[in-house]
């Protein structure tokens, strides 16, 4: 992206000469001087600067892919040869599985992201061996993956050739380029794996779609430092993940249990998926099925657990907008209180105990109300607000 | 070559006594620290693609060949291994990585131009000379084709040109001295080398900048330079990311090839001692040959009295 934005300011120069004359790190926070500069008072002639990769100088300011500009067309050099077209926000899209927009704007001081250029000479400096000039810049970048992704490397991959007595030709519908953003990526539902050494328990099944859309975890979470080759040969088949440790995405979050509890995961059978209930006690049918998690349980991460009562989340004064099983809560009710306001028994508020003495003169023996079974589940309401909020659409049913 | 061989021994022999008093100073100057910093090239393998543009710019020139760019894309030449000839000062050669089969490494081999080469120690004319700046170069005008070079040196570089009957010369990198003795001038190679996997300068400074990139990123680079120390230490650089040995590098020590053969020569020369044998022989042979005479004279006395 670095480069592209440098290059985007050569384009713009001639038509404003000025632009050109702004410092690169001319933005809302101004780094001091000697992060990039050897001299307190560099001059323009004389930038002191210091060789990359600068200390303190290592963040780019976070961007989404879809903030990033679509393409660019990198001419710097095209006296030599024919300007490439690189379709920019295709790659920024496909650095979110690695590190980010730093995979290529690597050592970005704080402010603009920079371009290739900025940094890196048309011409190899002596005075600079550490630095590739701006050709060994870009085909590192380029090459880094794409000598592996799919192999090729000759010119014609990016250089197209230039024919004698005609001037470069651009392609005339910027839409190829333009949105060919990585495909969607059908993410698994469950991964059950197999630890050898371990005998007895074996297996870890691991719900991927569940800590997706569930528990809300980003792709990112756990693929970190991918590479294109990571996931696709050059036939663009999908390669198992490999792992250095196996451990190294679960502890991260689930940092105890990796240490101290190996049946957390480890199973003699495939285990089901995360069940509210079974684990809480504490049925989300209906009305809290599309909620978040941590709409109930602030604390990210490390889940903290919630009292049952309804207060515990909702106002003192909230009321069901429609109608509930009560037996959910463990008492079932019969058909002439289920005629009933919420709050005609439960005078101080939802989650209250009922007060029975405002109807009856004597508190009735509401045990044999209570209901061991199953509670009956009233069916998921078509559409449920929160659902939008989480990260995929898929189903939310956990009970 | 006859004559000039003729002409050569002949001189040789006259000028035998005359060398003597002189011939130690080389071999006192051949130790590698008192050799100027000259310049060199840092060649990172783990950035080379296998390209070849290397291959092409050095051809082009040089006028070794005239295959159209296009030609170098052909990858099946990595299929075997191709070392340096009359017509190829610099071959790129492709490494299987056991590691990772998509990542093979590429090793661009060429003259290392040695701070004491040995090519230039055994040339008996002094047609390979180590230059201030680094290079080896080679004189065509002076060689007289005994292509003791190629047998001296270690690393198997000078190439002879056998299909010229008349005009045959040794063949191997020149540094492009001509290029680079202009200000900002870069050998072809590196000046092509897209990747810059090809960083020229002062051999001192190329070396702390290798030590910089191991101490960088200790998990990529092997923590060894080849050439620093290699046969007294090389113009020429490697780092790489694997052990020298699996890329077929020669295994080196950091002995300069031409210091035994130097030292042994040089120390005979040392202190007038060949003179001294050479006299001690001469008068030996003349006592021998003088007895001897003396001994046969006597016989031939007896014969006569008898």
């Amino acid at each position: 992206m670095k480069y592209l934005i440098v290059i985007a300011c050569v384009i713009t120069a001639s038509a404003f000469p000025s632009a050109a004359q702004e410092h690169p790190a001319a933005g809302a926070e101004v780094p001091a001087c000697i992060t990039c500069h050897v001299s307190e008072n560099p001059t323009e002639q004389d930038a002191a600067l210091k060789a990359c990769p600068r200390p303190n100088a290592e963040a780019a300011p976070a961007h989404e892919s879809s903030e990033s500009p679509d393409f660019f067309i990198l001419d710097k050099l095209s006296d030599i040869y024919v300007p490439v077209v690189f379709p920019h926000k295709l790659h920024a899209s496909m650095t979110e599985m690695g590190i980010g927009c730093e995979q290529c704007h690597h050592n970005n001081p704080p402010g603009p992201i920079l371009g290739c250029s900025a940094c890196h000479e048309t011409k190899p400096e002596q005075a600079n061996l550490k630095q590739p000039a701006l050709k060994g810049a870009y085909h590192r970048q380029c090459l880094g993956c794409h000598r592996e992704w799919d192999h090729e490397t000759d010119c014609v991959v990016c250089h197209a050739k230039r024919e004698p007595g005609h001037p470069v030709a651009l392609p005339a519908d910027s839409t190829d380029i333009m949105g060919m953003l990585h495909p969607n990526i059908e993410e698994p539902d469950i991964k059950v794996y197999k630890a050898e050494d371990m005998e007895g328990t074996p297996f870890v099944s691991f719900h991927h779609r569940e800590h997706v859309q569930l528990f809300g975890l980003k792709c990112t979470a756990c693929h970190q430092r991918e590479n294109c080759s990571s996931c696709h040969n050059s036939e663009q088949q999908a390669l198992p993940r490999e792992r250095e440790d196996p451990h190294q995405d679960c502890v991260r979050c689930h940092t105890e249990q990796v240490n101290n509890d190996c049946t957390f995961c480890h199973a003699e059978t495939e285990r089901p998926g995360f069940n509210h209930e079974q684990r809480t006690g504490f049925v989300l049918s209906t009305f809290h099925e599309g909620v978040t998690c941590t709409q109930c349980h602030p604390q990210k991460g490390a889940f903290t657990g919630q009292k049952p009562e309804c207060n515990a989340c909702h106002a003192a004064d909230w009321v069901p907008t429609k109608p509930i099983d009560h037996a959910v809560t463990g008492v079932a009710l019969d058909e002439t209180h289920a005629q009933l306001g919420c709050v005609d028994c439960h005078t101080g508020g939802i989650g209250t105990p009922a007060v029975c003495e405002a109807c009856h003169d004597e508190k009735p023996d509401i045990s044999k109300w209570s209901t061991n079974a199953a509670p009956v589940r009233v069916p998921a309401p078509e559409t449920s607000a929160p659902v939008e909020e989480h990260k995929g659409t898929g189903a939310k049913r956990y009970d | 070559m006859d004559l000039n061989r003729r002409r050569f021994l002949q001189f040789l022999g006259a000028g035998a006594v005359g060398g003597i008093s002189t011939a130690v100073t080389p071999a006192e100057a051949s130790s590698v620290e008192n050799i100027s910093d000259g310049y060199g090239v840092l060649v990172d393998t783990t950035e080379c693609i296998g390209c070849r543009k290397c291959e092409f710019a050095c051809n082009r020139e040089h006028h070794l060949t005239d295959l159209p760019l296009e030609r170098y894309e052909d990858t099946s030449v990595f299929e075997t291994e191709r070392w340096l000839q009359a017509n190829a000062y610099t071959v790129v050669n492709r490494h299987p990585n056991p590691e990772n089969a998509a990542k093979p490494t590429f090793v661009k081999s060429q003259c290392l131009h040695c701070l004491d080469p040995a090519c230039a120690s055994a040339c008996l004319v002094g047609a390979l000379q180590r230059q201030e700046n680094g290079a080896v170069t080679y004189d065509a005008w002076k060689c007289m084709g005994c292509r003791y070079c190629m047998v001296a040196c270690p690393f198997q570089v000078p190439a002879y040109e056998y299909g010229n009957a008349l005009t045959p010369q040794v063949r191997k990198c020149t540094f492009c001295a001509s290029r680079t003795a202009q200000e900002g001038g870069l050998p072809a190679c590196v000046e092509m080398c897209p990747q810059n996997c090809l960083t020229y300068g002062k051999r001192s400074e190329l070396l702390a900048l290798a030590h910089e990139k191991i101490a960088g990123n200790p998990e990529l680079y092997q923590d060894h330079v080849y050439g620093e120390s290699e046969a007294g230490g090389t113009s020429w650089l490697y780092l790489a990311a694997r052990p020298f040995t699996e890329l077929k590098f020669q295994d080196i020590g950091p002995e300069p090839i031409p210091h035994l053969t130097e030292t042994i020569q040089h120390s005979i020369f040392k202190f007038g001692a060949l003179p001294l044998m050479l006299y001690g022989m001469l008068g030996a042979v003349m006592r021998i040959a003088k007895g001897g005479h003396g001994r046969h004279a006597e016989t031939t006395a007896e014969e006569e009295v008898s």
